[in-house]
């Protein structure tokens, strides 16, 4: 019932979820999900959780093709998305010498992995595009190691 | 339609709607130059906002020489009941819920996802043909005759049939007290500006009960928690008339809560 909170009903478009009661069914939770394959697993939360996101790679309809890439979140504050901040170095043949550049990536965050915070590193995969910057899709989640007893990490 | 019709309806309309992104600024705030004008491919329509009325659908030549029906008008559509798995084609009465924008209840406007109510006498025959049972019948009257389906004599390989269906035959509260309105809720799921047809399926179960806001009535450690559904469609109405709802409430009117999620928010 929590994940009712819009104004429409929200269910997984494909499920039928009102088979008579006189059938034998188990209707638990009646929830479909798929492998988005390249050997990414798909997360426990995606098959026994009750949240409903069509833009979810495991329980949604969206596809996960093209570039795979990763990079550490920099910002969780946006509804179901993340930005991710791929860093690299850039060439300067002049000078015989490198330079620091960094890229933000708009990724849709399924609801399917909790508790992403700033700072972990984060695998993305393209998908079709999901909103007008958003064409990448969270696949896994690397926490960040805290070095040393530095600082405190609140829970 | 005459070729005068055809071109006021398409030729003027498309290159002022664009779907293109270039006007938009880009992902970093950037605001784009323009450097070429509007292309055909990124045309847009006008909506086609169909209405309840006798049906008027007009041809769209659409890219690549394919066809769109613009569903101006539409008055029934091919409705499905889930849990019967039968599809029938029935009068569209009126729409009673929207949830992107009220406004298209007010003009009674067909679109994808509109909840509406349909004509239910096509399910009802189907059911009573199917199961010999009365649906959304009131309380017979003394020397009322039955209706037709139901008193029909019937052969003894069809009796035998609707003897094993027995079982099966049972309906839930919701749906028959929805039958003895005669209108049931559906919801639309075809786009009529697209195909030209308001097709959908009817409602039921967790979906019904979140439309019409009958969800969650249930005992807690003996005290009654009834949530009114923050969206529904007209709450108290729909709420108070549910004679087990006003029941519980009587029998134990010291320990019924009532928590309205709209005011909770």
């Amino acid at each position: 019932m929590s994940e009712q909170v819009e104004k429409a009903f929200q269910k997984q478009v494909g499920i039928f979820q009102n088979p008579k009661a006189s059938k034998k069914v188990k209707a638990k939770n009646l929830r479909w999900y798929k492998d988005v394959g390249l050997g990414f697993k798909t997360p426990k939360e995606a098959i026994e959780g009750h949240y409903i996101d069509k833009k979810c790679p495991w329980t949604g309809e969206v596809s996960i093709r093209g570039r795979i890439l990763s990079g550490v979140v920099v910002s969780v504050k946006m509804k179901r998305t993340i930005i991710v901040r791929r860093e690299y170095l850039h060439y300067v043949t002049k000078y015989n010498r490198y330079e620091k550049r960094h890229k933000n990536l708009a990724a849709h965050l399924s609801p399917a992995f909790v508790g992403v915070s700033p700072g972990d590193i984060v695998t993305v995969g393209q998908c079709r595009p999901l909103s007008k910057t958003v064409r990448f899709n969270v696949l896994k989640v690397q926490k960040r190691i805290q070095k040393g007893p530095k600082q405190f990490a609140k829970f | 339609m005459s070729f005068d019709e055809l071109s006021t309806l398409q030729s003027v309309d498309f290159y002022c709607i664009s779907r293109d992104s270039r006007h938009k600024r880009s992902h970093t705030g950037a605001k784009r130059a323009q450097y070429r004008k509007k292309r055909k491919f990124e045309l847009g329509r006008q909506p086609g906002n169909t209405k309840l009325g006798p049906k008027r659908i007009h041809e769209v030549r659409v890219r690549g020489g394919n066809r769109k029906f613009r569903a101006l008008r539409l008055d029934s559509g091919n409705f499905s009941w889930g849990s019967e798995s039968i599809t029938k084609k029935t009068r569209i009465i009126a729409v009673v819920y929207n949830a992107s924008n009220n406004e298209l209840v007010r003009t009674n406007t067909l679109v994808k996802g509109a909840i509406i109510q349909i004509d239910a006498t096509p399910f009802r025959q189907w059911f009573e043909a199917h199961y010999a049972q009365p649906l959304g019948r009131r309380k017979k009257k003394e020397g009322q005759a039955e209706s037709e389906e139901l008193s029909k004599k019937r052969s003894k390989h069809v009796q035998r049939k609707i003897d094993s269906r027995k079982e099966d035959a049972k309906v839930d509260p919701l749906l028959d007290d929805q039958f003895t309105t005669g209108r049931l809720y559906a919801i639309i799921r075809s786009r009529p500006g697209q195909v030209g047809r308001a097709d959908g399926y009817i409602l039921e179960g967790k979906e019904l009960e979140f439309y019409t806001g009958h969800e969650l009535v249930s005992l807690l450690n003996n005290k009654i928690l009834i949530v009114v559904g923050a969206y529904s469609i007209s709450k108290e109405r729909v709420f108070w008339e549910n004679p087990e709802l006003e029941a519980l409430l009587t029998n134990n009117p010291h320990e019924a809560y009532v928590f309205d999620e709209n005011k909770a928010r």
